[in-house]
């Protein structure tokens, strides 16, 4: 019986207890409705149609004059800025001495499809920094944009530098002819004006479908095997689950953004050209003159560091400071290494400017 | 008399195109004459909503043909995009035998064997994802899945027409106005505020 198979005792025993773990899960493991993703209180400063501006209460005194207010992206939700007491972007900012505000995008609906890049830049943005400068007592504020919020938070800046004290972009969308991932290579070969007028608003079913081709076996596959691995490490599930949930909250995205959006920006390339035109207004990134951080993420597999470092030849500011971390475009906001790296630099970078 | 032709023959003669045209042409005639003939009678006794129904069955009859035409071109992509699937997992397959030709039997072989897994199927389908030819595929896939839903939505209307229930253009149409008052009271409201701010000396 030479060519009997021989399987390692060890291996049944841990088919065995993988077993056990899939059957026990239900039991041990809270189901994804029953997390709660608000972390840090905060109160609604302002609201507009399905806008919200989110102003994070902080026990700790401010330390720095100027409010910082954080754009969040067009994708998911901002509860990945505020995913973990540990891993918790806006916590640590606060704990850091700023006074953080965030726009919330809310979840369009039918009634939203014709908002487009005049209506969230120059509407709600421009409606949120005149209020919270109002509300603090100063001329200009901080902006942070993360992902598709630093696209925003870039265009903001171009067409309002008055009011922009510093500009923070994180992994922003801003070369989509230099994007080498799988949603620039999909976003060039879309007919986007049909699709618009067919579908409307882009629905969550399209954006996941996007998010599930990206790393489809690690994400799709191994993810999981490790999850069930290890439900009996009450840390690691939790963390998990909070991510997991923050995955499959996806907004649909206003038709008339995500047209514009894909057409300027990615197909014709008009932003890091200085051809974009916003509400009748060109935008020109040399009006850019403001301090500016831009971080990337080198295994960024959304946003590519090719297509946000642009940014950094393309501004019109002397003050201005690239960093490139080793990490992915999640990595680089919610994780321990963000904790330790990233906003320990933006922090510094920051205080010597927000006084 | 008729030849009698091998069923092979046959098919060889009958472009695809020239059929489905000569369908479309045959649907369109007989929907007109059933259009014609029956419309001055219907006239007489069909009121309201039915004769107005009646008055658009050539709409759906038109948009039914031509949904399929799209249907086949929806297929041929839809086919297409699978093909691309399963030729990368194929291959992928393909590429893994080779590094791990034996089957692991211990828990390390097992571990390493599903990491050159991962890795081998994760770079195959991330540089389909990437590449040229998936990306006008897919593009096209989702233009005639567009296509199609054009065609639905134009039944729909037809049929939300004939019962007085607004259509989908007609709530664009509220839509449009809404985002349009919408933006004016902001900017109104902008202009009050300023004004407002001028006015308390700031």
């Amino acid at each position: 019986m030479e060519n009997e198979l021989k399987i390692d005792p060890i291996l049944i025993e841990e088919f065995l207890k993988f077993n056990k773990n899939l059957i026990e899960a239900p039991k041990m493991v809270p189901a994804i409705d029953e997390i709660n993703l608000e972390m840090t209180p905060y109160d609604v400063a302002y609201s507009e149609d399905k806008v919200r501006l989110l102003h994070f209460n902080s026990s700790i005194q401010k330390q720095h004059k100027t409010p910082l207010v954080i754009v969040y992206a067009l994708v998911n939700r901002y509860h990945i800025l505020d995913i973990h007491p540990q891993k918790s972007w806006i916590k640590n900012l606060l704990n850091q001495g700023f006074d953080v505000y965030l726009i919330d995008w809310g979840s369009p609906t039918n009634i939203d499809k014709y908002q487009g890049f005049d209506d969230y830049v120059n509407g709600y943005i421009d409606n949120c920094i005149d209020f919270v400068c109002d509300e603090a007592d100063v001329e200009k504020v901080t902006l942070q944009g993360y992902c598709t919020g630093g696209t925003l938070a870039t265009v903001y800046s171009a067409l309002h530098p008055d009011k922009v004290k510093n500009l923070v972009v994180t992994a922003p969308v801003i070369d989509g002819k230099k994007d080498t991932t799988v949603v620039g290579n999909l976003a060039k070969h879309m007919d986007v004006d049909e699709m618009v007028k067919a579908i409307g608003n882009m629905p969550p079913e399209f954006m996941y479908y996007i998010f599930s081709i990206l790393k489809p076996f690690e994400q799709g596959v191994e993810k999981y095997i490790h999850f069930f691995k290890n439900i009996h490490d009450k840390n690691y599930v939790d963390n998990f689950l909070r991510v997991e949930k923050w995955l499959h909250d996806t907004p649909s995205i206003p038709g008339e953004l995500f047209r514009q959006w894909i057409k300027d920006v990615y197909q014709e390339n008009l932003l890091i050209q200085d051809k974009m035109y916003v509400g009748n207004q060109l935008v020109s990134l040399k009006n850019i003159t403001m301090p500016i951080f831009i971080q990337v993420a080198v295994g960024d597999h959304l946003v590519s560091p090719e297509c946000s470092m642009p940014l950094y030849y393309a501004v019109g500011t002397e003050d201005k400071t690239m960093r490139i971390y080793p990490t992915g475009h999640v990595g680089m906001i919610a994780s321990s290494f963000s904790q330790k790296k990233v906003l320990t630099e933006l922090g510094q970078w920051l205080s010597e400017r927000s006084k | 008399m008729i030849s009698m032709e091998s069923g092979a023959e046959f098919k060889n003669k009958i472009d695809p195109k020239e059929a489905a045209d000569y369908f479309k042409h045959l649907s369109l005639f007989w929907t007109d004459m059933a259009y014609l003939i029956s419309s001055k009678p219907s006239a007489l006794i069909l009121a309201g909503p039915m004769r107005k129904f009646s008055l658009q069955t050539k709409k759906l009859a038109t948009e039914m043909i031509e949904a399929n035409e799209d249907l086949i071109e929806f297929n041929t992509k839809l086919s297409e995009y699978y093909k691309q699937l399963s030729d990368t997992w194929t291959e992928s397959q393909k590429r893994f035998n080779v590094k791990i030709p034996e089957i692991p039997n211990d828990v390390e072989h097992i571990e390493s064997s599903k990491r050159v897994w991962i890795d081998i199927f994760e770079n195959a389908f991330t540089q389909l994802f990437d590449s040229e030819k998936f990306g006008e595929n897919f593009g096209k896939l989702i233009s005639s899945e567009v296509e199609l839903s054009k065609h639905w939505n134009n039944m729909l209307a037809v049929l939300l027409e004939s019962v007085n229930v607004p259509t989908k253009d007609d709530l664009n149409e509220v839509y449009k106005e809404l985002h349009s008052l919408r933006k004016r009271v902001s900017k109104l409201e902008k202009n009050e505020r300023k004004s407002g701010v001028i006015h308390n000396g700031k």
